[in-house]
């Protein structure tokens, strides 16, 4: 039986003094998972790590992304990526596929004067919660930290 | 490396999306199946939302370039489907009541075997626990014996679901290897194959 088409991805980045930094991840279906972080400040370099998750961690993460209501939202109200960089976020959920592309958010402040606050939350605040899910996993898979 | 496809919907960038390019585009998602680029059936209309789909940026760094560190399994078919981390076992516990703490969780799951590592993440805009925790135990038979019996345990009248976090991985890894927003990006006509390799780890 096919699984539910499922995809998520994760990236937020600059073009700046010290080149291309950004962090990203993305899971699949399947439970594959990658991570990439470049930083070239101070010599730091690129991590790339993979690793696979069990269903259950699937499982999670789509109910996660589910209660946040964030395949509702749209992008088109929210500020556009400029040159302190930008933010990607693509879910594939079933049928719905949204790629949603965004300046980065400094704090809540940001959030509130936009022209779409409520939308801008949910996406806020899920991409907290994404990373810090992310983190986990690579923080105990790993003994690094990944940032 | 396989050959890959690129499939350019020239879409302008800043273009709202309009019924006529959706129509094109569910189109084109039927006609991947067909050639069996994809897995799902050619009736489903995928709705698509996002500034992403319209943007051309094309990155050879990040989760879609190559040489990825992998954790391998040292072929130990004791362990079953499961993977051991770095320096343990990584057990993960859904359902968790968003006002437990990590003392109930050590409470619980110290029972098994000393609790090396314990995540209890919380939401970021409630502050309450988001609903899972992950555990470390050093060895395989303390993470299994925990699993075995708090699988379906309650805590705090939730009922808790537990399960190894990371698994061996699956030999079809060709599949789905690209994110799906490169498939959808304009702006590269007849493009095909290409990203060019990652830079050399350090």
């Amino acid at each position: 039986m096919p699984a539910e088409e499922f995809y998520v991805r994760y990236y937020s980045g600059h073009q700046g003094r010290y080149g291309h930094e950004f962090i990203e991840f993305e899971f699949h279906a399947d439970g594959r998972c990658r991570y990439a972080n470049n930083s070239n400040y101070r010599n730091d370099s690129l991590i790339k790590k993979e690793m696979t998750v069990s269903p259950l961690m699937i499982k999670e993460l789509k109910r996660i992304i589910a209660d946040s209501e964030v395949m509702k939202e749209d992008d088109h109200k929210w500020p556009k990526k400029n040159v302190v960089g930008k933010q990607e976020l693509e879910i594939r959920f079933g049928n719905e596929h949204v790629s949603f592309e965004t300046a980065k958010i400094g704090s809540l402040v940001d959030v509130q004067g936009s022209e779409d606050p409520e939308g801008l939350r949910v996406f806020y605040y899920l991409v907290q919660d994404l990373k810090c899910l992310v983190f986990s996993l690579i923080t105990l898979h790993w003994k690094i930290k990944p940032i | 490396m396989s050959d890959r496809y690129e499939i350019d919907l020239n879409v302008k960038p800043g273009d709202d999306l309009q019924d006529e390019e959706m129509a094109d585009r569910t189109e084109l998602a039927s006609r991947q199946c067909l050639t069996g680029l994809h897995t799902e059936t050619p009736q489903v209309a995928i709705k698509r939302k996002g500034r992403g789909f319209q943007s051309g940026d094309q990155r050879g760094d990040g989760v879609h370039s190559s040489a990825f560190d992998k954790l391998n399994s040292s072929d130990d078919s004791a362990s079953g489907r499961a993977l051991k981390s770095i320096e343990g076992w990584i057990v993960l516990i859904t359902g968790v009541h968003e006002e437990a703490t990590e003392e109930d969780i050590l409470d619980k799951f110290g029972e098994y075997g000393e609790v090396k590592n314990v995540h209890l993440n919380l939401d970021r805009r409630t502050g309450y626990v988001k609903g899972y925790v992950l555990v470390e135990y050093e060895k395989f038979s303390e993470a299994e014996d925990a699993i075995a019996a708090m699988n379906g345990a309650k805590l705090l009248d939730q009922t808790l679901t537990c399960d190894f976090a990371f698994v061996k991985p699956t030999n079809n890894d060709d599949r789905g290897r690209r994110g799906l927003t490169s498939r959808s990006r304009g702006g590269h006509g007849g493009r095909r194959s290409g990203r060019s390799s990652s830079p050399t780890r350090r």
